[in-house]
């Protein structure tokens, strides 16, 4: 809860940051026990996070095959990658593939948070356990299950749409269609848990906002634009983050659906990194291509934090 | 306090330690690096992998390590089965964690770049000079660089022809003793088959990526007398007009609706011949196999015949000779005694190998001579097209080209885009841009074969 500094007394703020600053520093006891406390976790990410960053970032620089003497190439791998259209095209199509599939899952979860806070608690576990399940499911299962969907001769999909007198469709072996195709399983995916996020920050928000707004005369669409979206800033801001890192980095379902194809259509930059990783003779280029990836997301999550703003919420 | 913050900072470098010599050690969880060479009788113990092939193939070599083991007390082989679409991820990641297998199978297009990188250990002072005299001379060729023999072959099969349904052509008014020959014919069958049965997907072949950059090799050295790439890997020949025809015909094939917008199955998938759905589907010999075994009742209407040949020559290449071989880690702790069990597995006695070739009904071919002779001498009905493939194409077939898989992608991506009814012309030109990439980025002349 944020204190408005106009409710304190003349000088308040000022005069604590006067007592802080008055304040003893830490013993350096503590500062040992701090560090000591951290210090498993902070060597297991020396182990396993920071040193193979490090370690990898040498690599790239190198034609690496585990079986050669690996040789120095200086900035030839990002070249190779930076210049190679595959690579460029599918980071592209990320994007693209994120905009299909993380709007999707906000305006569905936030129109099944609604409903679930609206209707009665009984109720509302049902729904919250349905929409959860497919979070549990793992993405391979999914990916299996989809195709079974997507067959092209007796597939339930074109069974479908046979009902209504259209021809059978190669959903997946149609670069028109591929795309769209592995988004609406990534969207079922990404929905259990972003909607239950989303069912929080709702519950999160004071009814007595909702009730001072309603003696205001506010309808539904006011008081959801001008209390509920604004409050839930914080939840959408994270939701498109997690949102967009794991869009840009889906892997699972283009690897066992589609394979990339039909014509790259659906390859998405882990994908294209993997595929190098296993045909390669040096697995340089695979290294140089994922610390690419990592500027690529790193630089989305930034823009996204500098668009949206993360406030601390003003709530009651 | 002192002595408490010392021993708590003890444990946590002992932790630490822990986990640094766990991250060295084995690559099998819960087993150290020492126990996995050595068996409970102070044995060699020989990790073997082999890809996921029919059950016929798996029963083979599953009866075979178990009869070598029972043959041999100081050396045992340890048999794994690996999926082929895991295999790649799979030893890479042993490679990289110094745990790969000390014997695997391989195929043919694989022995040579893999031998050129160092992956593999030389094994021909190991294997007796009798068994590498028995080979034919194109598959010696194919495991040999600069003089040196880096795996044993163990068979080769062709990986196109035409598989055709005898019962739907009469039907459709078309002689079935009279296949296609070349690709005009095809697509004039296929018209008439799509006609007569319009529930039934006239032809099937491979329709992605993937599957037209390996499947095709024939076709492309049928189309132009090339690969799309110099012997000498230096220049890209891609945008050699000859392909346009080829890329036409498929173009063709899917424009007129003769091929089903997105294939029933993979290109060695033949269930849906099986199953009735195909008229007729270009595969490899082992889908004969899977037909014999898995759909009996519908043998009386099928045929097979060579894949057509864009202008009728049957006599040049429509598909490659592909196959497998065995070879040895070049890191292998045990290189010699994993050149012996691949000895004795396929090189000494004719009687073992022979096993194999009966065992997946004769619809492969060995590569050694006094194999090829054994096999001779027995009963082949069991494939009533043993004669064709013998005859017909395994002498017209070419062995599967060597180069990096970035060249292949590269044509057969230039192939879907035709499927996909994509400019021809465009398609090649690009093809032709990515190969001339990958020749400059993977210094691929300096790595062409000797």
């Amino acid at each position: 809860m944020t204190v408005p500094t106009a409710s304190l007394p003349p000088g308040a703020a000022v005069g604590s940051e006067r007592r802080d600053s008055r304040r003893r520093p830490p013993s350096r006891k503590d500062n040992k026990l701090a560090f000591l406390m951290l210090a498993p976790l902070v060597i297991l990410l020396g182990i396993f996070v920071i040193w193979p960053m490090v370690y990898s970032a040498y690599l790239s620089f190198f034609d690496w095959s585990f079986y050669q003497e690996s040789r120095f190439v200086g900035w030839k791998n990002f070249s190779n990658v930076l210049t190679d259209p595959q690579f460029r095209s599918s980071i592209v199509r990320s994007l693209v593939f994120a905009l299909m599939v993380v709007p999707a899952i906000l305006v569905i979860s936030f129109l099944f948070a609604s409903l679930v806070k609206a209707v009665g608690a009984r109720l509302g576990t049902a729904l919250k356990v349905a929409i959860y399940i497919p979070t549990v499911i793992s993405g391979v299962i999914t990916s299996v299950i989809f195709l079974l969907i997507y067959q092209y001769s007796g597939g339930v999909l074109n069974w479908f749409v046979g009902l209504f007198g259209m021809e059978p469709q190669a959903w997946i072996a149609d670069v028109r269609t591929a795309l769209p195709a592995i988004a609406a399983p990534a969207v079922w995916l990404g929905l259990g848990i972003s909607a239950l996020i989303m069912l929080a920050g709702l519950l999160d928000i004071p009814q007595s906002y909702y009730e001072a707004a309603e003696l205001e005369g506010a309808n539904w669409f006011q008081r959801t634009f001008y209390i509920t979206i604004p409050l839930l800033k914080n939840i959408i801001l994270y939701l498109l983050i997690a949102g967009f890192t794991a869009a840009i980095q889906q892997f699972e379902l283009p690897l066992i659906m589609t394979n990339g194809g039909p014509l790259d259509s659906t390859l998405l930059p882990n994908l294209y990194l993997f595929n190098h990783f296993r045909t390669d003779t040096f697995v340089g280029t695979s290294i140089a291509g994922a610390f690419l990836l990592f500027i690529v997301l790193g630089s989305i999550s930034a823009v996204i934090f500098r668009l949206l703003n993360s406030d601390k919420a003003v709530d009651g | 306090m002192r002595t408490i913050r010392r021993h708590v900072t003890g444990a946590l470098t002992a932790a630490a330690a822990a986990l640094l010599v766990a991250a060295c050690g084995s690559g099998t969880p819960g087993q150290s690096a020492d126990e996995e060479d050595a068996g409970e009788d102070g044995a060699v113990v020989l990790e073997m992998w082999q890809d996921k092939f029919s059950d016929a193939d798996n029963a083979w070599y599953k009866e075979k390590v178990e009869a070598f083991n029972a043959a041999h007390d100081d050396v045992q082989i340890r048999l794994t089965v690996v999926p082929g679409d895991a295999w790649d991820q799979k030893m890479k990641a042993a490679q990289a964690a110094g745990t790969a297998p000390d014997l695997y199978t391989l195929n043919y297009s694989e022995v040579l770049p893999r031998a050129r990188n160092g992956e593999l250990a030389p094994i021909g002072d190991v294997i007796a000079a009798d068994g590498w005299e028995d080979l034919e001379e194109r598959f010696l060729d194919a495991v040999t660089e600069d003089g040196e023999r880096y795996a044993y072959p163990m068979l080769y099969e062709p990986s196109s022809l035409l598989f055709y349904r005898a019962d739907l052509f009469e039907a459709a008014g078309l002689d079935p003793d009279a296949p296609p020959e070349s690709w005009d014919d095809l697509i004039a069958a296929a018209a008439a088959l799509k006609a007569a049965h319009p529930d039934i997907v006239p032809f099937q072949t491979a329709q992605n990526g993937v599957e037209l950059s390996w499947t095709t090799w024939g076709l492309q050295v049928n189309a132009t007398g090339h690969l799309p790439i110099s012997d000498d890997w230096s220049t890209s020949l891609a945008s050699d007009d000859g392909y346009l025809a080829l890329l036409e015909t498929y173009q063709r094939l899917a424009e007129d609706g003769l091929i089903a917008p997105q294939a029933l199955s993979p290109y060695g998938d033949a269930a849906p011949l099986g199953e009735g759905k195909l008229a007729m589907q270009a595969s490899g010999s082992w889908a004969i196999s899977q037909l014999l075994l898995d759909y009996p009742d519908m043998i009386d209407d099928l045929r097979v015949a060579p894949l057509p040949s864009l202008d009728g020559d049957l006599t040049k290449p429509t598909g490659t000779l592909g196959g497998w071989s065995l070879g040895v880690d070049a890191k292998s702790d045990h290189p010699e005694e994993a050149a012996q069990a691949i000895s004795w597995l396929l090189a000494e006695d004719v009687d073992v190998v022979l096993d194999y070739f009966k065992d997946t009904n004769f619809t492969k071919f060995s590569p050694r001579i006094s194999v090829a002779a054994a096999i001779a001498e027995e009963d082949t009905s069991v494939n009533p097209w043993l004669d064709v493939m013998t005859e017909r194409v395994v002498p017209y077939q070419v062995l599967e080209p060597t180069y990096d898989w970035a060249v292949s992608l590269a044509f057969g991506t230039a192939m879907e885009k035709a499927l996909q009814g994509q400019d021809i012309e465009e398609a090649l030109t690009t093809a032709d841009a990515e190969i001339t990439k990958a020749i400059t980025d993977l210094d691929l002349a300096a790595r062409a074969g000797s």
